[in-house]
């Protein structure tokens, strides 16, 4: 499932000839739109890995969590750091779980 | 380069007991003692005689930087660091770390949580002290000329003291001669004196001096390259007369057939009377196609307005004594580099045929300002005059401000008119006499002159009389009568608007302007700015003022260039620098940086232009891939700093707000709350930033996934930032961040974003205060272990 763009956050990386979230998909999926705004242009082929979700600067990117994990309730939600990454997973019933790792250093 | 292991000597400078008072002093030794890469710790009850065996401990390589715990005064830390670094350490490596500032010593708070504060606090400065690295200041090459855009009034002058000054100066004027608008005025208030007096002043010192190049007839094509080496193109305009032979004898003049008005204005011809005839007259000015420069001549050189010219005639040719007629010149263009740019391009009038209802263009006897200038030379017999002040000023359909001269100026012509015509009675229309300044005594002094009559309300209908008069109406606010007069004459005052060539140059170097036109600059700090680093900008061209105030806001910008014109830029090395491993060309740091520092280099990277760079950090806080640091304030001092701050050291349930202060003012707010005594919370834990826009949202990810209860930024009020709008783009992301908390269930309000003034330490402590509530009402960061 191809992730959620935010239209109203999304700024397209200034209009940028490739925006952050275009650069980083291994699918090559994400491009940017007419109007400038993100979209997955081959949504059955996303495997969600999230790397534009967490490459997204203004936070307009959100998973889809496929049908098999998950309603619309719950959601899997990166939040990168220098060096940490915290997870918070929130499920159909609204029950949170939440995880803090210190990654691999972005700095070094 | 070679890494080397940071050893780090680390000093607790104890004054009179007062640490001892706060903290378990011998606690925090202890612990510090055995962290590791500290080398040497101890404490210091005075700073002269222990200087000698930390220089040997330094120099036998026992530490290789020094963290300094305590309250130094400037005299200290200049002291200790030319101290240090004649034994040979970088002034660089030292870290400074005031413990008290942060709120140690503060009365009313338990010495075990004071000594673990403190001891937190010299563990994040630690942790920035391990990163230290030495640096230089950098020195760059500069050119030590000046362009100065616009030979008016502050052009000329500015010119001639950085001639005095020793500097060579490029003045370009798009006009045949220099002088600008003050050449064409009449008499100045208060000497009386005619205004092309002290331009000839100024001029005489550039016709004998070889350090002012004047180019007229000129505009500026192009520039580029940066601050200390501009790239200027010029293009000339030709002037069909040699400036090596022209003498300026006048034999061209004198046989020129082809006779130019010299401005050609629509005057209907059913309105013109006597007296009205009278008045053009006296405003009629006519010159030959060949004729000096104007408004000012000099240079000294003829020129000729070729569409004006007969064709095939060749008077001039055939009198001209020095054979100095050179009609196939075209035009041709220069280049030559300069350190710095001054924008002196000065005003225009506004153009007051857009005031419909007074009919200036329409009725030959309404005139403006400008041209009452002229017309007091010889003044025509005029019995009823009238003057409206504000003719499209403080008006929203046209010049919403105050052109702030016109008072005066009008004042100082019913001065010389009654001189002139003692026996002329003239009404004043006005909405507000505004005469700043000594001003008042030329206001005074009008007042009490006899017939000058000063009706408060503007006109609402111009309109001809029979008798070639004109009917006014008008409404006298005070008294709410309508009074109906007939006069001779109308002068309108017409308000001060950006010139054209302002409205050129701002495109061609990209300067930002104001609602109005006018170039825009923070007008406490920095008024003669222009956001563009060795581009000043002085004079009217920034705003409507008279011609001293111009002249001393080009001598304003004139110092402010000054640096980058003395063939060596100095920079302070704490500039941004860019990882290029790691750089994807989003090129958000371009965008946001205020002052347009990055170009792209020929891989298309962006590269920063060292010597447009202010090292506020924007770029800092802006960047995605967090690949951009300052040196020695570096992101991943700033992320150390972060981790070495442990969120639970007062239990779980107590918050923990890590604020970042912006250095400008919220961060004196703080610093002062402690000076002041009030009570500052030890929740609160601060970061230096040198502005809030630097702070980049990965650190404020890394705060709360380390536990902290509250992230406070603080900066400037809108429109204060010394960097134009640091503040602003903070807000913005801290706002993105916020919402994307909401999305994972935590309170966005964990995130803030506040503004602070220099003074406002109460309000930063109850704010600080409130923000401890709110935090309690919310519990603990669901990251918190």
């Amino acid at each position: 499932m191809p992730p959620k763009v935010d239209r109203e956050k999304c700024d397209g990386c200034k209009a940028e000839k490739e925006s952050l979230c275009e650069q980083i998909c291994p699918g090559d999926l994400m491009t940017l739109a007419e109007d400038k705004k993100a979209y997955c242009r081959m949504p059955r082929d996303c495997w969600d890995c999230m790397s534009c979700i967490k490459a997204c600067p203004k936070g307009a990117l959100e998973t889809r969590i496929p049908y098999q994990l998950g309603y619309h309730v719950a959601k899997l939600i990166p939040m990168m750091g220098t060096n940490t990454i915290t997870w918070t997973c929130i499920d159909i019933n609204g029950k949170v779980e939440r995880f803090q790792y210190i990654n691999r250093g972005m700095l070094d | 380069m070679q890494k080397t292991i940071p050893k780090i000597g680390l000093f607790i400078y104890e004054q009179g007991g007062r640490l001892a008072r706060a903290i378990d002093l011998d606690a925090v030794i202890q612990r510090l003692a055995r962290i590791k890469n500290v080398t040497r710790c101890e404490v210091l009850t005075d700073l002269a005689a222990p200087l000698p065996s930390i220089k040997e401990d330094f120099t036998s390589d026992k530490f290789n930087r020094i963290l300094w715990v305590g309250k130094f005064s400037d005299y200290q830390k200049k002291t200790i660091q030319s101290e240090l670094s004649s034994a040979g350490l970088n002034p660089y490596m030292h870290e400074w770390c005031d413990i008290e500032e942060q709120g140690i010593g503060i009365d009313g708070v338990d010495l075990g949580i004071q000594t673990q504060k403190a001891i937190l606090i010299i563990q994040m400065s630690l942790a920035r002290t391990r990163l230290l690295e030495p640096l230089e200041p950098l020195e760059l090459p500069a050119i030590d000329a000046a362009l100065i855009i616009g030979a008016g009034v502050s052009g000329l002058h500015t010119a001639t003291s950085f001639m005095e000054l020793g500097k060579k100066v490029y003045l370009v004027e798009k006009e045949s001669g220099v002088g600008g608008k003050v050449a064409s005025l009449h008499r100045l208030y208060p000497r009386i004196c005619d205004p092309r007096c002290g331009l000839e002043f100024e001029i005489q010192k550039i016709r004998e001096s070889d350090m002012v190049e004047v180019h007229t007839l000129s505009k500026v094509k192009s520039l580029e390259g940066s601050p200390g080496n501009f790239d200027v193109r010029i293009e000339k305009q030709p002037r069909y007369v040699s400036e090596e032979k022209c003498n300026a004898c006048g034999e061209c003049m004198k046989v020129c057939p082809a006779v130019i008005p010299e401005e050609q204005r629509s005057r209907e011809s059913a309105f013109i009377n006597e007296t009205s005839q009278q008045v053009l007259n006296s405003l009629k000015s006519e010159k030959k196609a060949i004729h000096p420069a104007v408004p000012m001549p000099y240079p000294p050189t003829f020129l000729i307005e070729r569409q004006s010219c007969p064709s095939e005639c060749r008077e001039c040719v055939k009198v001209c004594p020095a054979q100095a007629i050179e009609l196939e010149q075209t035009s041709s263009e220069m280049a030559f580099k300069v350190g710095a740019v001054i924008v002196t391009t000065g005003w225009d009038p506004y153009q007051l045929s857009k005031v419909e209802e007074y009919g200036y263009g329409i009725y030959p006897n309404v005139i403006s300002n400008l041209e009452m200038e002229r017309l007091l030379e010889s003044p025509p017999a005029i019995e009823e005059i009238g003057f409206i002040q504000c003719a499209g000023s403080r008006d929203e359909r046209h010049l919403n401000y105050c052109s702030s001269v016109c008072c005066s100026v009008a004042l100082k012509h019913v001065l010389y008119l009654k001189e002139k015509l003692p026996d002329a009675r003239c009404y004043i229309f006005y909405q507000d006499i505004r005469t700043p300044g000594f001003d008042e005594e030329l206001y005074q002094k009008v007042k009490s002159l006899h017939n000058v009559i000063f009706i408060r309300g503007n006109p609402s209908t111009v309109k001809p009389g029979d008798d070639g008069k004109l009917k006014i109406r008008t409404e006298d606010t005070f008294s709410g009568k309508e009074i109906d007069l007939s006069l001779d004459l109308l002068v309108l005052a017409g308000g001060m608007m950006p010139s054209q060539g302002s409205f050129e140059i701002a495109q061609l170097l990209n300067l930002p302007q104001n609602n109005f036109g006018f170039f825009e600059s923070h007008l406490q700090c920095h008024p003669e700015e222009s956001q563009r680093t060795g581009i000043l900008v002085g004079g009217a061209c920034r705003g409507p003022m008279n011609i001293s105030q111009s002249i001393e806001s080009s001598h304003r910008a004139a110092m402010e260039v000054l640096p980058f014109l003395n063939r060596t830029i100095l920079i302070e090395p704490k500039y941004p620098v860019l990882d290029l491993t790691k750089c994807d060309k989003c090129k958000r740091c371009m965008e946001e940086c205020p002052f347009l520092s990055y170009v792209f280099d020929e891989n298309g990277f962006p590269s920063l232009d060292l010597t447009k760079c202010r090292q506020c950090g924007n770029c800092m806080g802006i960047c995605p891939l967090i690949a951009i640091s300052l040196r020695n304030n570096t992101i991943k001092q700033i992320a150390a700093q972060i981790q070495a701050l442990k969120s639970s050291f007062m239990g779980k349930e107590e918050p923990v707000i890590l604020a970042f202060l912006c250095e400008n003012d919220a961060y004196h707010a703080a610093k002062s709350a402690v000076e002041y005594g009030l009570p500052v919370p030890p929740n609160v834990f601060f970061i230096k930033v040198p502005c809030a826009g630097s702070v980049n949202n990965a650190l404020v990810a890394d705060a709360l996934a380390f536990g902290i209860d509250g992230v406070l930024i603080a900066g400037c009020k809108d429109g204060q930032c010394h960097y134009v709008k640091g503040n602003q783009l903070v807000k913005t992301r801290s706002g993105d961040l916020s919402d994307k908390l909401q999305k994972m269930m935590i309170d966005p309000q964990r995130v803030r974003f506040e503004s602070l003034e220099i003074r406002d330490s109460k309000k930063y402590v109850e704010l600080v205060k409130s923000y401890i509530e709110e935090l309690r009402a919310m519990g603990p960061n669901p990251f918190k272990s």
